[in-house]
This record gives structure tokens, sequence and C-alpha cells, in this order.
């Protein structure tokens, strides 16, 4: 080759040029591939690729990933596998991840490819894309049950029926179902339930009475003071109601008035005699239990009560109630599309703050009392319901929101329906169902993030 | 739902690079591993991530812990804090959602601060703008002497120091977030009230020190 370049070279200096010629032709050579191989690599890594998270045992399935077969080729995916999910290839560099992941936690996948220009048993281009698999929330959840050596223990969850048969003129009579279950963030710690509910019906006068009671969350013994709550309003309109036929002579005398503001004075004070007297001999309850646990203030039994009697007569329903603090209570007409309040919920936020049945100002002057009674005769109705904060805030969201007939339709439908997505069956309101209870328990379980109150629901249906 | 939305500020100043800003990356990685397994923090809180050096930019927007991916943290140039202070307002009013009589809002951010550094821009302006915003807890935290911490106390009252950009006290600090969203996570949801002060926080580690 020298020669032929009229070069004369001796054989020593041959050899040393062929070795110089060489050695920096095959540098260049591979600093060409690697400045090749270096611009694919940085076009890869700087190329968009976002994997989305997976949940542990939820169906997974990625977009389309796409990557730029004109800087490379012979893409493979390394990882997925591992993780209970694969791959599924289209053609070259496309492809996506499917299938339901069995692990959590933080992994990297592997994109491997072969640049343009890549020579057999070079090794092959990589880059670690990172992808989580989070744990399902239910699976975090722990169930721990409540120790049964604490002061004023109560049972994690309850539910009771009253099944009315038909009465002596072979109409059907509305039942009575309430369920109460601890709420997740209690069972996470092994705290007890702070709800209650009681429920009666006299076979005597058909008169109905229910409570419910949300304890306080920050009061140590709500458990006990949302106990001694609905046990006193009910035995208390319990006696009141035994001989309720003054009382029902009021009723008619109100609905039959001529001068109607009169009666509805008689009758008002009546409802104020039975329903918020039931209610102030449960705050004096309380006020008595505290004197007898050492170290109490009856603020330590701080409770919300909801508190409803009614009866069927013969011209409609007459129903009086008594409320204090948050949740609702509600007469609901799915035909006529109506949803009567029975009262104004008292929520922290928007009042300024949530009042209790503990509370002194609650029974402070007749005024205040009178402001939390309801009373009226209505036409027949779909159903009853009394509700904690843990049913209505996830139900309602928010206070102005009990206003709204749309958020009942679907609270009736949701009992209804249940929840398919969580495997929850709707509860059969039918007459004289006799599993009811259980079906409105099991309806309690329902999942809404962030929602995880004691949850107590009533109703008379 | 109501969510938990954490803002964390992290300074990417060239004086992060190396060791220290590969600690912060891993930091943000093992925070949210943690959060993660927590049920309250899982569904609650939120996580964005806004960096500042010579500017300042929102890396990851408020996500749900569950979508979030550690985004990648390279570190160079000045120390922008007061245009991170103006981001961070910016944010709060396109992320947060309000309450109406429809809908309670979310509850108010927890905002985490770590700088190593004194800010490179006047920040007046931003300062002004983050005050006008309503925050629960806001804990600054001064890595390392270069920092004069009462600039941070103007920002807010809880300021924390760690001695030095070490891998392992940055970890400590990353930590102690990640305890201080569970706890937050879970008084939100248990009590339906927000933290107000540090003291409310779990206590920091040794490693970190309240500057009074």
């Amino acid at each position: 080759m020298l020669s032929e370049n009229g070069i004369s070279a001796s054989t020593p200096e041959t050899k040393d040029f062929i070795r110089w010629m060489t050695t920096e032709a095959w540098n260049n050579y591979q600093k060409d591939r690697m400045d090749k191989k270096i611009i694919v690599k940085n076009r890869i890594d700087s190329h968009p690729i976002v994997i989305p998270n997976a949940t542990k045992g939820k169906h997974y399935s990625s977009p389309v990933i796409t990557l730029p077969t004109e800087d490379a080729f012979d893409f493979s995916i390394e990882g997925p596998d591992e993780l209970g999910l694969i791959v599924l290839h289209d053609s070259d560099g496309v492809f996506k991840i499917a299938g339901t992941p069995q692990v959590t936690g933080d992994f990297h996948f592997t994109l491997r490819y072969k640049y343009h220009g890549w020579l057999e048993g070079e090794p092959l281009l990589e880059r670690k894309i990172p992808f989580a698999v989070n744990p399902n929330p239910r699976d975090l959840w722990k169930d721990i049950p409540t120790p049964t050596d604490i002061q004023f223990f109560k049972e994690d969850c309850e539910a009771e029926q009253i099944i009315i048969k038909a009465g002596p003129d072979g109409s059907p009579r509305k039942d009575m179902v309430a369920a109460s279950k601890r709420g997740r963030s209690h069972a996470q710690e092994g705290k007890a339930r702070d709800d209650h509910f009681r429920l009666f019906h006299s076979d005597d006068n058909d008169w109905y009475i229910i409570a419910v009671a949300d304890g306080a969350g920050s009061a140590r013994f709500s458990r006990k003071g949302s106990e001694v709550a609905c046990n006193t309003v009910v035995d208390f309109c319990k006696t009141k109601l035994a001989d309720a036929s003054a009382f029902e002579e009021k009723i008619n005398n109100y609905r039959n008035a001529n001068d109607e503001e009169t009666a509805r004075k008689i009758l008002g004070d009546a409802v104020y005699s039975i329903v918020g007297n039931a209610a102030f001999m449960a705050h004096k309850a309380i006020n008595a239990l505290s004197d007898n646990v050492e170290g109490t203030k009856p603020k330590d039994f701080a409770t919300t009560l909801l508190l409803a009697i009614c009866k069927k007569l013969d011209f409609g329903w007459f129903v009086a109630s008594f409320w204090v603090g948050d949740g609702a209570m509600c007469i609901y007409n799915r035909e006529k599309h109506t949803a009567r309040l029975l009262g104004v919920p008292d929520e922290g936020e928007f009042s300024g703050q949530t009042r209790f049945l503990t509370m002194p100002e609650i029974f402070r002057d007749a005024r205040s009392l009178y402001q939390r009674l309801r009373f009226g005769i209505v036409p027949d109705f779909t159903a009853l319901m009394l509700m904690t904060d843990g049913v209505s805030d996830p139900m309602f969201g928010t206070e102005a929101n009990l206003n709204n007939i749309d958020r009942w339709d679907d609270l009736w439908d949701k009992l209804s329906n249940g929840f398919p997505e969580d495997d929850i069956p709707g509860v059969d309101l039918s007459d004289d169902n006799e599993n009811v209870k259980e079906g409105l328990l099991k309806w309690l379980d329902f999942w809404k993030p962030g929602e995880h109150d004691d949850r107590t629901i009533a109703i008379l249906y | 739902m109501r969510r938990l939305p954490v803002y964390l500020l992290l300074d990417t100043s060239g004086s992060m690079y190396g060791e220290p800003i590969e600690a912060v990356k891993n930091g943000v990685q093992v925070l949210v591993s943690t959060l993660r397994s927590d049920p309250y923090a899982l569904e609650t809180a939120y996580l964005s991530i806004i960096t500042f050096n010579s500017t300042a930019q929102q890396v990851t927007p408020l996500t749900e812990l569950a979508n979030f991916q550690a985004p990648n943290l390279e570190a160079s140039g000045c120390t922008a804090l007061g245009e991170a202070l103006s981001l961070l307002a910016t944010k709060v009013d396109q992320e947060v959602t309000k309450t109406t009589p429809e809908m309670k809002g979310d509850w108010k951010p927890l905002v985490f601060i770590m700088t190593d550094g004194m800010p490179t821009d006047n920040i007046q302006k931003g300062l002004e703008e983050f005050r006008k915003r309503k925050f629960g807890v806001v804990v600054a935290c001064a890595v390392g002497k270069g920092v004069d911490t009462s600039v941070l106390k103007q920002i807010t009252e809880n300021v924390i120091a760690i001695e030095n950009a070490d891998s392992a006290k940055i970890q400590s600090f990353f930590k102690w977030v990640s305890a201080s969203v569970s706890a937050g996570s879970m008084k939100v949801e248990e009590t339906g009230k927000e933290m107000g002060s540090l003291s409310e926080l779990p206590p920091p580690p040794p490693e970190v020190n309240i500057v009074v």
C-alpha cells in the first residue's frame, strides 16, 4: 500500500505505520460508535414513558407505550412478569402492560434495546422505568377487636329489627330496622364504637320510638353517653306513651282545628312534655352518671341525639322529633319525591361548633329547646330515616345537600341496590322481611375513601 | 372527599449537587413508599413537589399518593426561594378545593420547605402572596450552616435545622416529614380537625433541631 503511493519505507517503519494507522482509525471508529450510542441512549432516556402505578389485586392495563423505532430496535421490557403482569407486544417498540399484580412495593422495569448499528455480542442498552404497586387500601385497615375489659365496653356492631305483622284489619304495618357498626378508624386501633341506637314499638297502641346517637370522638366515654341518651329517651317516651289517649286527642284536635294556631300551641306543649322532656331527662341522666364516675365531667360523655316518635292515625302519620348535633333525620317519600328534614343539623364547620346533648345551653331556656323540636302530620311515606354523620357525611358531603331531594333519592337507590363494585348487596326493605337487619349491617360496610367514622342508621319503612 | 394536600418545597440549587441531591431523591422515594402503606395517608394525602434553583418549578403537581412517581431532581443554579413561595401560592389557588355549601373542600395544606442556602432573589413578593393563603402547618428546614434562620422565620414560626447535608441527616428529615403527614392524615380522618402547630406533629428525631 505504501509503495503503491510512492512511499518507500523500511519494514519496521511499515509495521509501525500500520500500527499507528489502525490504532488511530480504531479509536475514531470506537468514538464514532460511542457517539452514536450515546445519542440514541439520550433520545430513549428523554423519551416520555409513563407507566402509571398499579394497585394490588386490581386489574391493571397501562396505556400503549410507543418507542422511537427510528433510533433503536428489538425493544424488550423486563420486570412485569415478576409482579404477575404481562407485556403485550404489538410490534417492535409498541407495547402495553396488563394483568393483576399480586405484590406491592416500588419496582423498576428495565427497558432493553439495540441501537441502529449494534453489532452481535455487544451489550444491549437499557433504561430503568419506575413502577409502583400500591397496597389495596382495604387490605391496610386492621380490624382489632375492642378489648372487653375496658370501662363501658360496647360490642363492635349491633343490629335490630322489629317486624310488625299486619293489623287486625289486615293492612300491612311498617317495620323498623337499625344497624350500627364501628368505623374503620376505630377498628384500626382497637377502639370502641361510640354510636348507639334503640328501637321500640308498642304492640298495645302502635307507637313507634326511634333513637340514634353519636358519641363525640373527642370525649373519652362518649360510647356510654350515646347509650345512656338512647335508653333514657326511649324509656321515657315509652312510659309517657303507654297511655297516649290524651295526647292523641290533641293531635286530633290539631288536625280538625278551626283555630290552628291555638291547637298547634296545645299540641306543641304536649310534644314538648314528651319529646323535649325525654331529651332533658337524657341530659340529666348523663350528668348524674358523670357524678358517679370519678374524675369525669358530663362532656366526657358528649353525644348527639336524634329522636323520633310516630304513629299511624286515620288521617296520616303523626311524627314528632328532637335533634341535637350532626347526622340526619328525614321523612322520605319516593313517589312524591320529597324529603322533609326533621330539624337543622348542628354542624361544626358552618355553625361554628358541633352541639351535644351534654351542653347546658341546649336546655337553658324553653325557646332553645323548642327550636330542636319538630312535629307534624304527613301522609304515608316511604321511610323515616335517622342516621349518624358516619352515614350522612359520605352520602351527602355537606349540610346543604341534606336539603337536596336528589341526594335522598341517591341514598335510597344505594340502600336498594347496594354497592355492586364492593360486593355489597342492597337491603331488601320489603314488608315483613325477616333478614333485613343482617342486610343493613352488611350494607354499612360500603366504601368511601376518607370516610371511616362509626356508622348507624335506623329506618322505619 | 376531603384531601390533605402536602407541598414539598425543595432547594435544588448548585450547592445541593452530588450526595445531598441524591439523598433528597431517596428521601422523597422513601417518604412516598412509607405513606403508601399507611391507610389514612394513602386515602387522604396528596403530594406535590416544587423545586427551586435559578427559578421555581412544580415538578410534580398535586397527586394522589397511589399515582405518585418520584421525579428526577438535578441540582444547579441559585436559590429562588421567593419565586418558590409565589409559585406555591398560585398552585394552592389552582389545586386546592375550597369549601362550598355543596361540597366540603380540602383540608388546609401542609408545607415542608427545605433549603441549604440564602435566597438569591427578593422574597418579599413571594412572602406576601404566601401569607394571603391559608395553610395548616408550615415547616421550614435549614440544612447546614449557610442558612440564616431569621429569613425562614419570616415564612413560618416552625423552623427546624439539620447540621449538614449528609445523607443520614437528610433521610431523617424525610422520615419525620413522612411521620408528620401520617399523623396529619389520621387526625383529619379521626377527629375532623386539622393540625395547627408544630407541637401537634410527631417529635423530630435527634438529628433535627427546633430553631427557637
